[in-house]
């Protein structure tokens, strides 16, 4: 290791979006930014990629500092999808064109008919469930030949859920030797969303496979379904709370082999400079959070590659046509529903009903959050 | 990281011509 190189990296989500790029630019030329997150799969957008955006990835690749991120694989589907096949393909190229130290996806499936346009919800925990995502994690390893990882859910319908999510990922990413994205604000969604202390919550989670930490910002929704409460949504449009900022504290000396943080925000809070000033200050917050937790690396340390052992992949793929239909019919449900109470109600009468999915124990205050998650994306879906 | 000035150079003509492409 080379003498001053940080043992952790200090990193942005950069896409091609202007607004991020421009809040980006300044800590760019002061030469802050350790390493760069990009979301290879938004790339749909957009006809092309510029010539000064692939130099730009370029450079940090070549310097093994760039990482990337999916957003639509849709992990936990229960049949296979044309779009997954399409998704492995561009992974598979993106990984040729660009050097990246490690591949990241979301927990969960994905609502909505478009494979572009969904929300990330949670699947029951079963052995249907593990097999399907242990198989994906594979096909995902399989294109991109590095180290392959899962970020944490933000949306949780009941706390047994979020009790059994740190468990279930071990399980999921030990015959990868995969590692997990710990996303802070997330992971603040559910402490305050289920009134959850964060040494409970954060005792559950296999710390030993966390190798990025994410920050970002959030926003508040009031609930008519329990009236007085508020919501904790993960909408990535705001600054990053002192809360969160409070949680990387307590979070990194316990992760052993964190090696990225990385600040997220969308383009769509970054319009202004005074929401740019904000993320350049909340960066420096950040890097002086991880230069005050970095420390030297010494021959003791067992360094977790997180590369897999020989990988089989099966020639057919994992599904379950009983787990497609009922995420179909979840997701109809969720992004028709006039109001919470209808929801509950149709659920009641799904096939979701007294199964794994253990909809009885769904809060209606996270129902609604659910309804208006589905439904914002329907609605993006129809505007693009 | 430290970028080259040429690089840097370019992001910043790249963002310039993005932003207005993208408006």
């Amino acid at each position: 290791m080379k003498q001053g190189m940080p043992v952790i990296y200090s990193s942005v989500a950069c896409n091609l979006d202007a607004d991020m790029l421009a809040a980006c630019l300044p800590l760019l030329e002061e030469s802050r930014i350790d390493a760069l997150e990009w979301s290879f799969d938004a790339l749909y957008r957009e006809k092309e990629v510029p010539g000064w955006f692939r130099d730009l990835l370029t450079a940090f690749g070549n310097e093994h500092r760039l990482i990337g991120h999916g957003i639509f694989f849709s992990l936990f589907s229960g049949r296979w999808l044309e779009g997954q096949q399409e998704w492995l393909q561009q992974l598979r190229r993106v990984c040729r064109d660009f050097t990246f130290s490690h591949i990241t996806e979301h927990f969960g499936f994905m609502t909505g008919k478009d494979f572009h346009h969904g929300a990330p919800l949670g699947i029951p925990y079963t052995p249907t469930t593990l097999k399907i995502g242990r198989d994906r994690l594979k096909r995902i390893y399989d294109a991109c030949r590095c180290p392959v990882g899962l970020e944490n859910l933000a949306f949780s319908a009941s706390i047994e859920e979020v009790k059994r999510h740190g468990v279930f990922l071990e399980q999921l990413l030990e015959p990868v030797n995969g590692f997990i994205i710990l996303d802070l604000h997330n992971l603040y969604c559910q402490l305050h969303n289920f009134g959850m202390a964060f040494d409970e919550l954060i005792a559950l989670y296999p710390l030993h496979r966390v190798r990025e930490i994410h920050i970002s910002g959030g926003s508040w929704d009031d609930s008519l379904a329990d009236p007085g409460r508020t919501v904790r949504r993960d909408t990535h449009d705001h600054a990053v709370p002192s809360e969160v900022f409070r949680l990387l504290e307590n979070a990194l000396g316990r992760c052993p082999h964190i090696k990225y943080v990385v600040l997220e925000q969308l383009g769509v809070g970054l319009q202004t400079a005074a929401a740019r000033k904000t993320f350049y200050d909340d960066f420096l917050q950040m890097q002086e959070i991880v230069k005050g937790n970095c420390r030297p690396q010494t021959t003791a340390d067992l360094v977790n590659t997180f590369l897999p052992g020989s990988i089989l992949l099966p020639e057919t793929r994992v599904e379950d046509e009983t787990l497609y239909q009922q995420q179909l019919e979840l997701s109809r449900i969720l992004e028709t529903a006039a109001t919470h109470d209808e929801a509950i109600g149709a659920l009641q009468r799904s096939s979701l009903a007294h199964s794994s999915w253990q909809i009885e124990s769904w809060e209606p205050y996270m129902v609604e959050t659910a309804i208006k998650i589905a439904q914002k994306w329907k609605l993006s879906s129809a505007n693009a | 990281m430290k970028l080259s000035k040429a690089l840097l150079g370019a992001v910043m003509i790249g963002i310039a011509v993005h932003a207005a492409s993208s408006c």
